[in-house]
């Protein structure tokens, strides 16, 4: 036995105050995770199948040609029609189970010709939808051998390395400013404001970069105190609105002067300030008629959150979360769980509902 | 019910003739309506500025104004509303504890219970009827996708065949 004692086991150092908690955020060198569709990370579903084992296996690829006709394989197209000995006949559930037909019954009235050619049959349980990843891939493959298309911007998707560390970094600096934001809000009504404040109320605060030219677009911090739809993403929105010559929401007791609509010019300064580097403003905005009349292309105008990407605080609500679908955002990053009401990962993953017209992309794991 | 239902309908051929997408809304309270509004989608530049959330900010200026507990007021509302609310409005709905929920034609693209069904997310959930003057709601949404969304950017593809 050795006789040196191991230290117990040290938790990573959670911060204690709001400026090392949000120094943490912006230096970490941790890499951001994918929020994918569950098809990509839980176990697939697997639909029984017959398999017949051939007698002689020089008639295989006749064999495998007559029933690619005659029993086509449909939604399970992506299975192979045989490996070794064995064939795939066909779902268990195409029997005609009233009758109680048996295989060998249900063989020989499709493919009356293949009657004597097996063996014997049994029932396998194989993948019932293609793999999507490498690794699925070779998982299904011990069970039998399936047709795949690897797709390597999915594969890096689901991986730990998605962002290149220049690119994590801004990632990290601009979520660090939504914390600065809430603070910012937070510290007007609250002096002696906690870390803790931050963390676990039901606030959020959003801050929206147009990374085609790594600038700052819009913050919005919460109000849904004084009312109810308030959000920050949904102020979020309406704040970019005001950038192209829009918006609903009366702000104007803003300064006027602000480079960015619907916040506090105070709020941009101390950011200035404090984020040497970080820029701030839209592009232009171009009215339809004119990008017509120049015959400028639709991407020389800003148009709603097309191409923006969104980050919060706090993993936003079913309604914030469907109103940055209608609003077209490109990529949704968010630090906190939202247990109770989260629609990017806590209650459901709303960017994967397949029926969507548009679905962005998540990243959470800042901590 | 029906005289609403007629109310949103003339709401969403305003917001037609407006070339927003033709929604229309009325909230009631007790046979009398509170707050109606439509689309104001493409007007605002703000995609979430649909004909509930306008409605929504209608009661709370309302109870703002005259030091009403909007907590409260919502409870007794029901929204008639021509298409079926989206998931976001569908949200925005149930957080606020209303009544009840009256709409036309159902909405495939967005619906908060079609598309997906929001009430598995809220311990409390509205009353919800559809099919209300269905075929009236459809035909304004169709008369609209006919021509194209006049403020979306047009697509590469369109642009190459002209």
């Amino acid at each position: 036995m050795s006789e040196t004692i191991e230290p117990p086991f040290k938790k990573a150092k959670m911060a204690e105050t709001i400026d090392d908690f949000i120094q943490q955020i912006m230096l970490s060198k941790k890499n951001l995770q994918a929020v994918v569709s569950d098809e990509f990370i839980k176990p697939g579903a697997f639909t029984k199948v017959y398999v017949g084992q051939v007698k002689n296996v020089k008639e295989l690829s006749k064999i495998i040609t007559i029933l690619n006709e005659k029993i086509p394989l449909k939604e399970l197209q992506h299975l192979k029609r045989a490996r070794k000995k064995e064939v795939l006949l066909c779902p268990v559930q195409s029997l005609n189970s009233i009758t109680q037909e048996s295989i060998q019954e249900y063989v020989e009235e499709k493919v009356y010709e293949l009657k004597d050619s097996f063996e014997y049959f049994k029932i396998m349980g194989l993948p019932s939808l293609p793999p999507k990843l490498k690794k699925q891939h070779t998982e299904y493959s011990r069970v039998w051998s399936c047709n795949f298309h690897p797709n390597e911007y999915l594969e890096k998707l689901c991986g730990n390395d998605f962002f290149l560390e220049p690119e994590l970094m801004k990632h990290r600096c601009y979520m660090a400013i939504a914390f600065e934001v809430a603070r910012y809000y937070l510290s007007e009504r609250n002096s002696n404001l906690q870390l803790s404040d931050i963390l676990l109320r039901d606030i959020n605060a959003t801050v929206v970069v147009d990374p085609s030219i790594d600038s700052i677009v819009a913050i919005s911090f919460d109000n849904r105190e004084n009312h109810p739809v308030q959000h920050s993403a949904m102020l979020a929105i309406d704040n970019v609105a005001k950038t192209q010559n829009g918006g609903a929401w009366n702000t104007s007791t803003c300064s006027e002067d602000s480079p960015l609509p619907g916040i506090d010019n105070n709020l941009v300064l101390y950011l200035k300030n404090k984020f040497a580097n970080v820029k701030f403003g839209a592009r232009n905005y171009v009215t339809k008629e004119v990008l017509d009349e120049n015959r400028m292309n639709a991407s020389d105008s800003p148009y709603l959150c097309t191409g923006y990407y969104i980050y919060m605080i706090r993993e936003p609500c079913i309604m914030c979360s469907m109103g940055l679908v209608h609003a077209r955002a490109n990529r949704v990053f968010f630090c906190l769980y939202n247990n109770r009401q989260g629609a990017l990962i806590s209650k459901t993953k709303l960017h994967c509902v397949p029926s969507l017209n548009h679905h962005f992309e998540v990243f959470t794991e800042f901590l | 019910m029906v005289e609403f239902m007629k109310r949103a309908l003339e709401l969403a051929s305003e917001a037609l003739s407006a070339q927003e997408v033709p929604v229309g809304c009325v909230f009631v309270i007790n046979s009398e309506i509170i707050a109606e509004s439509r689309n104001s989608v493409n007007a605002t530049h703000n995609p979430t500025r649909h004909a509930e959330i306008n409605c929504i900010d209608q009661v709370i200026d309302y109870c703002k104004t005259n030091n009403i507990d909007y907590s409260m007021y919502f409870k007794n509302i029901t929204v008639y509303v021509t298409v079926e609310p989206c998931i976001m409005c569908a949200s925005a709905l149930s957080n606020l504890n209303i009544k009840e929920v009256v709409y036309g034609c159902a909405n495939d693209r967005f619906g908060g219970k079609t598309v997906l069904d929001i009430s598995n997310f809220y311990e409390c959930n509205y009353n919800l009827i559809g099919n209300l003057m269905a075929t009236e709601a459809m035909a304004l949404l169709k008369q609209f996708y006919k021509g194209a969304n006049p403020n979306a950017p047009e697509s590469k593809a369109k642009k190459e065949k002209v």
